[in-house]
């Protein structure tokens, strides 16, 4: 028999080493023993006390889109971390709860109900259109689902813009149901017994409050026998159907509470906007969601809540360049960090990079001075700084585009290049990047912020497959 | 006595390839019986037809008089019969004990409100749940027991991937248990334990067990009737040394009956 | 009866780009397993790259060489500009993931979709390009028998889709190297044993879906006049559904789901209404879905157990 003492060293030897190391691993590891009412409570308390430190109304609004987007991370994990199904039209049923809410509650139909009962209509409703889309794909295998989901999101968005001229049969004047490109204004604001929630940090409240009992449903559920049969089917559908589980059966169950979940999420947007309006519902925001849900590793309720926040503050401070820049710089910053060890050549690179730019600076200066010749785009605390370090041409945009493309092609070359030449490379890539940071992508900020997403969701998953918070698993081919 | 599991007159072919052709099988309960035959006679593909993932073209699958032919394979798993796999097909990423308490779930009736809310109904299944993992993973003694029973799958050695496998298919509480080559890849000393392994499903646990298998020492150790399949027909049929003697079967495997150790 | 006709041709028009589209989705998920979301993007940096030729050239109205030469030079730049990329996103993009979970290609897809989408975005800007064919090509240049009122752009495209269908589908069946592909597509880890350079076989792959789609990207540009960074997403995600409702994997199955596309979108936007062409193309997904979950052409994959 073996000498179970030794055997469990060598047993737990990869378990050691999954955790990371350092203070980030003692804090984690810290996190992780400690009961999870505790963590619930610590959490919500910690998010409750945004509101307190400070006072802007803009932060108040990131953080409840950014606690939306947990909603939506967690409601998507159930359908894609859980039971391992691609839903690629999920951003819908987020719009249809916007939508249903928004027309049970405004005046477009004129029918203005209590909030208890259309959110209860709309979480059905939802629940029901993800029962719909889900029967006729439960035959589907993974590829196959993600197509029709993928059309069906598309499609959401198009009925909606164009049902704003139906011509009911029997009535000879067209209705506008759902407003159109335009959208529907005016939505009520969510009452709850007595309480009306007007003021962003009302609906952030609400929305802590809403995710809380969600976190909680959803732990719950995770350590019962659907959470396991959910599970047991990602890893291996037939075998768990051979080990009595109903895989069809729990994945449309999966499906429905998934849509359900983007469906209450979506009554709180719309009364949050007091409005609903197509755009928020198209691609760039589904690709979000999942950004969110790969950040955080899919599968574990914290993955979602971490990866929700980073990338729902990552991309609303993207939306001012001087806060974006912030963002760049910082995100650069924290990637060498970790990727170039020792500190000695990290302080080489950067200081290189700060040399080259000055020198470069300086001798355009001399030479062709237009290339110099403007000012900063965003105005942040390294602005000063940076007119001196980096070229600033007055009509960027062209050198601009160009320097792009090189950007894209020395990315390209160094990912076969050797470690060294990848180091002697480095500043003049830290350059060239801050190049077109500075004078391209700083002018166009809404195209910044999806080029950056996309750009982040390739690298995330080229060097980490199983997302920045994910745990480690064996994929059988 | 009516047998436990039967198979009368069973025909599957794929396409034009004929797999299984007027298959009659008929296993009594508290039986060991062993499927032998060369690789590509249409054994795995009986498993499959009596779990429900294949139906047979003609034929009737019946358990406990019961007709399975027609059942969905969750249906057919909960109705008692249970099964491991040639290649190991384990929930992979999740721990030993999930594997196991995942594999409950035919046994369970809480619904997802009920779960939520942790009703007295839930809580009383999950003890039931644990005791059940609790029972089958001590089976094999220290092997699954203990720390091990929170690692997950794949950090496992082989010899314990395949007892989990059997632990897994042991926790829906089967009536008919379907080893698909249990001794694969085993050394052996690991081969005798499986030996003495299936002799204890049936005696500890009374449960019916069909085997498939190729290592002859193994069949003859713990085969209560042998059937011999060649190219999905039903070929010989009786106790280990009648089927071991008869000439179809010899001249099947060619000298296979003779393996090394 | 004219209408019809005159929808019948718009169909096959639409239905053959579709169709050349749809055949890189089916080519790479055949030998990859993969979803490239970002195969209509490269369609559309073909459209560009053909636009900037026709522009450099010195444009449709007054061209530097003969018009033929122009075309052919547009459709080389689009093919070879779309090939590279195609190439250079499996390369960088999809090659390091061949054995991680089946997600992270899927999701690096959607993100390189999204990267193009705004590089286009960013270095063409937003405005609509338009090629102004009918400034190169007098729209009374065509086949005006009876019925018939075929533009010869619209005549290019079908012939030229037509032939190239037909090259593939010899190539497929009948060069070493086409064998090679579906080899692969069968069994990857068997073909590489057998000696197939697997590789490079994958990089073919690409290469030639990305042509056929720089072609139809070309075509669409000629034919239907805009040139802008979306138009990948809408015509790739028809032209994946074709491929899904062919079956995907198949090539004539491609074939088939592109023209049934193309001719459903024609004749719905002409008889019912062009709002809700895609509701309907929609529908006719969910219809095959239900009856013929493998798609029309397809096989059913069969799960060795």
């Amino acid at each position: 028999m073996s000498q179970v003492g030794v055997d469990e060293w060598v047993a737990r030897a990869e378990e050691r080493r999954e955790r990371r190391g350092g203070p980030l691993g003692r804090a984690e590891a810290a996190w992780d023993a400690l009961p999870p009412v505790a963590r619930l409570v610590l959490f919500a308390a910690l998010v409750a006390s945004v509101p307190f430190i400070t006072d802007s109304d803009f932060v108040i609004r990131v953080g409840v889109n950014t606690l939306l987007l947990g909603m939506l991370a967690l409601g998507l994990n159930i359908v894609v971390g859980w039971a391992g199904l691609l839903d690629l039209g999920y951003i819908a049923f987020y719009g249809f709860g916007a939508y249903s809410y928004a027309l049970l509650a405004s005046d477009q139909i004129d029918v203005h109900l209590s909030s208890w009962l259309a959110i209860l209509i709309v979480v059905v409703a939802s629940a029901l259109l993800g029962l719909l889309l889900g029967l006729p794909s439960r035959r589907l295998i993974g590829d196959y689902l993600a197509i029709v989901t993928l059309f069906f999101g598309q499609i959401f968005v198009e009925v909606v813009v164009n049902l704003d001229r139906v011509t009911l049969p029997g009535s000879d004047s067209p209705i506008d149901i759902t407003g159109g490109p335009n959208g529907i204004p005016g939505v009520d604001p969510i009452v709850l017994l007595g309480f009306e929630f007007l003021t962003p940090t009302d609906y952030f409240y609400l929305t802590l409050g809403v995710l809380v009992v969600l976190i909680a449903a959803l732990y719950l559920v995770d350590n019962s026998r659907t959470g396991r049969a959910w599970r047991a089917i990602r890893e291996d559908p037939l075998a768990a159907s051979l080990m009595t589980m109903p895989v069809k059966r729990l994945k449309l169950l999966a499906f429905v509470c998934g849509a359900a979940v983007a469906g209450l999420a979506g009554t709180i947007f719309a009364a949050l906007q007091i409005g609903v309006f197509p755009r928020n519902f198209e691609t760039p925001f589904l690709i979000l969601i999942y950004a969110a849900v790969i950040l955080g590793g899919a599968g574990s309720i914290k993955g979602m809540l971490a990866g929700a926040a980073v990338v729902g503050i990552s991309f609303e401070l993207l939306r001012q360049p001087s806060d974006a820049s912030w963002i760049f710089y910082g995100g650069v910053l924290l990637a060498l960090v970790v990727t170039v060890r020792p500190w000695r050549v990290l302080a080489a690179v950067l200081a290189a990079t700060a040399a080259l730019g000055l020198a470069l600076h300086a001798l355009l200066a001399a030479v062709w001075p237009e290339a110099v010749a403007g000012a900063p785009r965003a105005d942040w605390a390294l602005s000063g700084a940076i007119d001196n370090w980096m070229a600033l041409p007055a009509d960027p945009k062209a050198a601009g585009n160009w320097a792009f493309v090189a950007l894209i092609g020395v990315v390209l070359w160094l990912t076969q290049a050797s470690r060294r030449t990848r180091l002697l490379v480095l500043p003049l890539l830290l350059y060239l990047g801050s190049f077109v940071w500075e004078n391209r992508l700083l002018l166009d900020p809404s195209v910044t912020r999806l080029l950056m997403v996309g750009a982040i969701l390739i690298v995330v998953m080229s060097l980490r497959p199983a997302g920045l918070f994910g745990a480690k698993r064996i994929e059988v081919m | 006595m009516a047998p436990l599991l039967e198979l009368s007159g069973v025909y599957k072919a794929f396409g034009g390839l004929l797999v299984t052709s007027k298959l009659d099988l008929v296993v009594e309960e508290g039986e060991v019986v062993s499927l032998i035959g060369p690789n590509g006679a249409g054994k795995t593909t009986v498993f499959n037809l009596i779990t429900g993932v294949y139906r047979p073209d003609e034929g009737s699958i019946r358990l406990d008089g019961r007709e399975l032919v027609g059942m969905a394979p969750h249906r057919v798993a909960t109705a008692g019969i249970a099964r491991t796999f040639q290649s190991l097909r384990l929930f992979i990423n999740m721990t030993v004990q999930e594997n196991v308490t995942a594999a409950t779930y035919g046994g369970t009736r809480a619904r997802m409100w009920q779960s939520v809310l942790r009703t007295p109904r839930m809580r009383r299944e999950e003890r039931e749940v644990r005791e059940i993992a609790d029972d089958v993973l001590g089976f094999f003694g220290e092997r699954l027991a203990g720390y091990r029973r929170l690692q997950p799958a794949y950090s496992l050695s082989y010899a314990n991937r395949r007892r989990l496998e059997i632990a897994r298919a042991m926790a829906t509480r089967p009536r008919v248990l379907l080893l698909d080559e249990p001794a694969a890849g085993m050394n052996p000393r690991e081969t005798a334990e499986i030996t003495e392994l299936v002799a204890r499903l049936r005696d500890e646990r009374g449960l019916t067990i069909l085997v498939i298998e190729h290592d002859m020492h193994v069949v003859e150790g713990i085969s209560d009737r042998v059937v011999a399949l060649d190219h999905g027909v039903k070929v010989a049929e009786g106790s280990f040394d009648t089927v071991a003697r008869n000439p179809s079967v010899v001249e099947a495997y060619l000298g296979r009956v003779e393996e090394p150790a | 009866m004219d209408f019809f006709v005159q929808q019948l041709v718009n169909g096959l028009t639409l239905g053959s780009v579709y169709a050349l589209l749809a055949l890189g989705y089916s080519i790479v998920y055949g030998i990859l397993k993969l979803l490239n979301f970002a195969h209509g993007e490269v369609y559309m940096m073909g459209a560009f790259a053909g636009y900037f030729v026709l522009i450099g050239l010195g444009g449709p109205a007054s061209p530097a060489v003969p018009v033929a030469l122009v075309l052919v030079l547009m459709f080389l730049a689009g093919a070879l500009s779309a090939g590279l990329l195609g190439v250079a996103i499996e390369r960088f993009a999809y090659r390091p993931l061949r054995d991680a979970p089946r997600i992270a290609p899927l999701i690096t897809a959607l993100g390189m979709s999204f990267f193009l989408q705004s590089t286009a975005l960013l270095l063409f800007g937003a405005d609509v390009r338009s090629m102004d064919t009918s400034a190169m090509i007098s729209p009374s240049t065509g086949i005006h028998v009876g019925p018939l009122d075929i533009s010869l752009v619209r005549i290019l495209v079908i012939v030229s889709a037509a032939l190239l269908m037909v090259a593939l589908m010899l190539f497929v069946g009948r060069t070493k190297l086409g064998k090679a592909m579906r080899a692969v597509a069968y069994d990857r880890e068997a073909a590489e044993m057998m000696g197939v350079d697997v590789n490079r076989t994958i990089v073919a792959a690409f290469f030639i879906g990305s042509i056929l789609a720089g072609v139809a990207g070309v075509m669409v540009g000629l034919v239907f006049d805009r040139v802008w960074h979306l138009m990948g997403f809408t015509a790739g995600l028809k032209a994946f559904t074709a491929a899904v409702i062919g079956g995907i994997g198949n090539i004539p199955g491609a074939m088939l789901g592109g023209l049934l596309i193309g001719l459903a979108e024609a004749f719905s936007a002409g008889y019912i209404s062009s709002t809700f062409q895609n509701l309907i193309v929609f529908g006719l997904l969910i219809l095959v879905m239900l009856v013929r979950p493998s798609g029309l052409l397809g096989t059913p994959a069969l799960e060795k157990v």
